[in-house]
């Protein structure tokens, strides 16, 4: 599980608990001008994730750490697919975080409405 | 990095007008994106950064298209039973939707509403010779026939009742 806020000019992602030791990484700083949106995605942990390294991927259990796809390094963190917010960056080390979130709509309306008064 | 584009963006863009005009935003999930419009998750990601990022260019697509072309033909109206006609049979369901469900909760989304209902107005004041707040009362008739399912008397009973306002 994530949590994610607000602070000044930058996204900050901080992982929870135990699932800091599966993701290898407690959190995550982005600057809101390399956000370019959120989105509530729960059908997400059903596609293909591409190879993992570092991290760990236990079928039906955690998806935690950076993944490798296309091109492209997508870091996980989801236990319940139910609650997963996908949140697509640009010029960072990862092109998109795949995050388990408590509320993953007030999430995106917390992160899209940051970056609406930016644009 | 990164492949190039594997789908026709201006295709995918223009199905999405047509999910989101009938299902609205929260009701189309990622998942029916994927399946309706051809396009890979990953690629939805890097093209349009989020599912709002894609709604705001189809709601874009949506004004230019068909919009865009009512203005036009509102242009040509020669009286307010023409333009009421010309409204009420044009395809305006995502701006509609987008007005009840988005533009209260979206700024951006508010702005695009705002203007398009602006220039509806425009073009009924311009072709009809009338004032703005009664092109915008017209407006306002038209798109609520539209929400009443569209009945022809509503129409003919509003244009009878202004008589002599509208020439």
């Amino acid at each position: 599980m994530a949590l994610i806020r607000i602070e000044g000019d930058n996204l900050v992602v901080v992982i929870e608990g135990l699932d800091k030791f599966w993701a290898l990484k407690g959190s995550l700083t982005v600057p809101l001008a390399h956000v370019r949106g959120a989105t509530v995605d729960p059908g997400i942990a059903g596609e293909p994730k591409g190879i993992r390294a570092p991290g760990s991927h236990l079928p039906g259990v955690i998806i935690a750490g950076t993944f490798h796809q296309d091109g492209e390094r997508v870091f996980w963190d989801v236990k319940d697919p139910s609650k997963a917010l996908v949140i697509e960056l640009a010029d960072e080390q990862y092109a998109r975080l795949v995050l388990q979130v408590d509320d993953p709509r007030a999430t995106v309306d917390l992160i899209e409405s940051a970056l609406t008064g930016r644009r | 990095m990164g492949r190039p584009r594997a789908f026709d963006e201006d295709e995918a863009v223009r199905a999405a007008v047509v999910l989101f005009g009938g299902r609205a935003y929260d009701g189309v999930s990622v998942d029916d994106l994927v399946s309706h419009l051809g396009v890979h998750r990953n690629s939805l990601y890097k093209t349009f950064g989020s599912k709002r990022g894609l709604y705001l260019t189809a709601l874009r697509r949506h004004l230019a298209d068909d919009v865009r072309p009512l203005l036009d033909t509102l242009a040509g109206a020669s009286d307010a039973a023409a333009a009421l006609r010309l409204i009420t049979s044009a395809d305006l369901g995502l701006l509609l939707l987008a007005a009840v469900e988005r533009a209260p909760v979206d700024e951006e989304v508010a702005v695009e509403v705002k203007a398009a209902l602006a220039a509806v107005d425009q073009a009924i004041a311009d072709a009809l010779g009338v004032s703005a707040d009664l092109a915008t009362a017209l407006t306002a008739a038209a798109l609520g026939i539209i929400l009443r399912g569209n009945p022809d008397d509503a129409a003919t009973a509003l244009v009878r009742g202004l008589g002599s306002l509208t020439r």
